[in-house]
């Protein structure tokens, strides 16, 4: 079984963005109440940025991440990834593009317990339907590159924090995604492991991905190129920082 | 994802689990075992009976006053009205009877033998005709001579014995023209029949067989006898049968719409109850089986639903890494089915040690050789409908798990 194709239909214009957010809403319903969890985002990141998404708790940041990692869609408004409007797709081909595009790295790592580092790293493949041999391969290249060549077969439990988030790494870089996203990658971490993690995500960069990243830690967003602050669902400032 | 990838998943699953798994398909164990075990069980008891039954002669049948299988007490009271079968009866069957072979007769009673102080309780005297041991299939003997139509003629006071009363009296000693007491009067032992073993724990070796003539001598002609007739072969079963029907009713002047007076065995009779008699077990088994596959279906249905909302988080990061809704209904499915199978397999197992116990201890009681084999039918077909409870009991908790929102999943701790 294997990813299904995006259909062409779905194909926008593209002008060299690799994300274009068009007025973004995310709009909970609770009851009676509705609750604006983003009201009206709009911004374009082109490939290889490396973007820190800023902003107090319950601004809607994680939010924001799960509309561009494509585990939600908005309530009004158009995405577009990789030229594909991705607000208009059904569920399957969602599941495609998080499979294929997106890596995702959580705070709280989101391993599964049971399974072993390199079991954990397959798993994407195994979605993606790749072959056992290969799938081992390429779970294991992955894993040397986040240097955990020596732990492949630990399960979570027996990993530090830093070495769980590594592992994370590398699950959401095994299928060659071109968006790289991490909401408060280092929130779980102490100052030198999160350093680590951070060390990790410029290398990748300079690799050539595209990063965003969601802190509300400045020295953590100061390792990105580009600062979004957003407050109450609205994008309060978008500047690029010359280094 | 494919198929073994999911059962990968699955096991994993299952064997974190495995006391809770374990009870999870009690239901569904008993129910299997208990299906496999009765259907084993009476396949056992229908071969051991249709040997028993049918090695009397499967051409051979009777025409007797009382049948064989009496169901009720008015119906027993209405048999006693019939009128006696005479050795007349017999004459005039071998008359009429073309499809017949050879046509005999015989009575009994039991009785204590004695042969010296040695006595011998509850043995079947039985009045013959010389030609008794040659109907339907032959009984050889182990030494001395047959019944001759000379001793039937001259009413000699002459018997062939089983093999329970040699033993009992003779051991390794000569028996043949040894005098044995049958109640008090004096018979000479000119035959040793071969043995034939018990039939639910009766001997069928405890005998004295009399020519019909010298058994009148002794306890009278005022008893109806049985006619023992055999066709010429299995074809001419039927017609042996009816002819010898016509005769018997031409001969006591029943009417065109009275019934028979009279009963017509034949081994298949005998059969035919015992079969009725283990098809109500068989009803009584699927019912009961068909309740403790149902009871077992919901509690898998249960246990699913509860591994479900165990591992929403495991479900909203399979999600995240991109499991479309057709991979996790497939994972639980697989779960479930392997899940069932797996009961259904356990179950095979019980109920091939249960069977194996009875067998024995059947056999034990029986004296008998028997076996009660768990038939490759029987374990596919238990497998087959485990699976079957898996994959009902698993849908509902499946495509809950498939339908689960990412971003929620994530959310729950
Ligand atoms: N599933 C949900 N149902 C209802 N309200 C939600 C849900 N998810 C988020 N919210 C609300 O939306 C707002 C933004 O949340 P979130 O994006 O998680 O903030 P942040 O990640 O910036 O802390 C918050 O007020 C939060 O309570
Ligand atoms: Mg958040």
């Amino acid at each position: 079984m294997s990813v299904a194709p995006v259909p062409p239909s779905t194909t926008a214009q593209t002008d060299g963005a690799l994300i274009r957010a068009e007025d973004l809403w995310r709009t909970y319903v609770m009851g009676a109440e509705e609750i604006h969890a983003l009201r009206g985002v709009s911004f374009t990141i082109a490939p290889n940025e490396y973007v820190a998404v800023m902003g107090p708790s319950g601004s809607g940041k994680s939010t924001l991440m799960n509309l561009i990692g494509c585990l939600d869609t908005p309530s009004r408004g158009r995405y577009v990834l990789r030229g594909k409007v991705v607000s208009e797709m059904n569920d399957d081909e969602l599941a495609a593009i998080r499979n294929r595009e997106i890596g995702f790295v959580f705070q709280t790592f989101n391993l599964l317990p049971r399974a072993t580092a390199l079991h954990n790293v397959e798993l994407p493949l195994v979605y993606a339907g790749i072959p056992k041999e290969e799938r081992l391969a390429q779970a294991r290249r992955a894993l040397e590159m986040v240097d955990l060549a020596d732990r492949m077969s630990h399960k979570p439990n027996e990993l530090s924090g830093g070495q769980r988030q590594r592992v994370a790494v590398a699950r959401a870089l095994v299928m060659g995604p071109a968006i790289l996203l991490a909401d408060e990658p280092t929130g779980n971490l102490d100052t030198v492991t999160g350093e680590e993690i951070m060390g990790l995500f410029e290398r990748l960069h300079a690799g050539g991905n595209t990063i965003i990243l969601v802190t509300h830690e400045k020295d953590i967003a100061d390792h990105a190129h580009r600062t979004i602050h957003i407050r109450d669902g609205k994008i309060e400032s978008d500047e690029e920082r010359r280094r | 994802m494919p198929f073994s990838e999911a059962a990968r998943i699955a096991l994993a699953a299952l064997r974190a689990n495995k006391l809770r798994s374990f009870l999870t398909v009690l239901g569904i164990l008993i129910g299997v075992s208990s299906v496999v075990a009765v259907v084993a069980i009476t396949e056992g008891l229908d071969r051991y009976m249709a040997n028993q039954v049918l090695s009397l002669g499967s051409r051979s049948f009777s025409i007797q006053r009382m049948p064989d299988i009496i169901t009720s007490r008015a119906m027993w009271l209405e048999m006693q009205k019939r009128k006696d079968i005479l050795l007349s009866d017999m004459d005039a069957v071998k008359g009429a009877c073309d499809a017949c072979g050879e046509i005999g007769a015989r009575v009994q009673t039991t009785r204590t033998v004695k042969f010296g102080r040695t006595k011998q309780p509850d043995v079947e005297i039985m009045g013959v005709t010389e030609n008794f041991s040659r109907i339907g299939s032959v009984r050889d003997l182990i030494t001395g001579r047959q019944l001759i139509a000379d001793d039937v003629d001259t009413a000699r006071p002459v018997g062939v014995i089983g093999a329970d009363i040699m033993d009992a009296f003779f051991g390794q000693t000569e028996p043949l023209g040894k005098t044995i007491l049958v109640d008090s009067h004096e018979v000479r032992v000119i035959g040793v029949a071969e043995r034939k073993g018990k039939i639910f724990g009766n001997s069928q070796d405890n005998f004295v067989w009399l020519p019909i003539t010298t058994y009148r001598k002794f306890y009278g002609t005022r008893r109806s006898v049985t006619i023992q007739a055999e066709a010429r072969n299995m074809d001419l079963m039927e017609t042996a049968q009816d002819q010898t029907r016509v005769v018997m009713r031409a001969r006591r002047h029943l009417g065109f719409a009275k019934p028979d007076d009279f009963s017509i065995e034949t081994g298949e009779t005998v059969m035919d109850f015992w079969q009725s008699a283990t098809r109500g077990i068989y009803v009584v088994t699927i019912v009961v089986t068909a309740m403790s596959l149902i009871i077992g279906g919901v509690v898998v249905m249960n246990i699913m639903l509860v591994s479900v909302t165990e591992r929403v988080r495991e479900i909203g990061v399979r999600k995240a890494l991109g499991a479309r809704r057709r991979d996790i209904l497939r994972q639980f499915l697989v779960e479930s089915v392997l899940l069932s199978a797996l009961g259904g397999a356990l179950g095979i197992l019980g109920a091939a040690v249960f069977s194996m116990a009875l067998a024995a201890i059947l056999g034990g009681i029986m004296s008998a050789d028997f076996s009660a084999p768990v038939r490759l039918w029987a374990v596919t077909l238990a497998l087959f409908v485990s699976s079957v409870v898996g994959l009902v009991a698993g849908i509902y908790p499946a495509s809950r798990a498939a339908s689960l929102d990412p971003v929620v999943a994530l959310r729950n701790e």
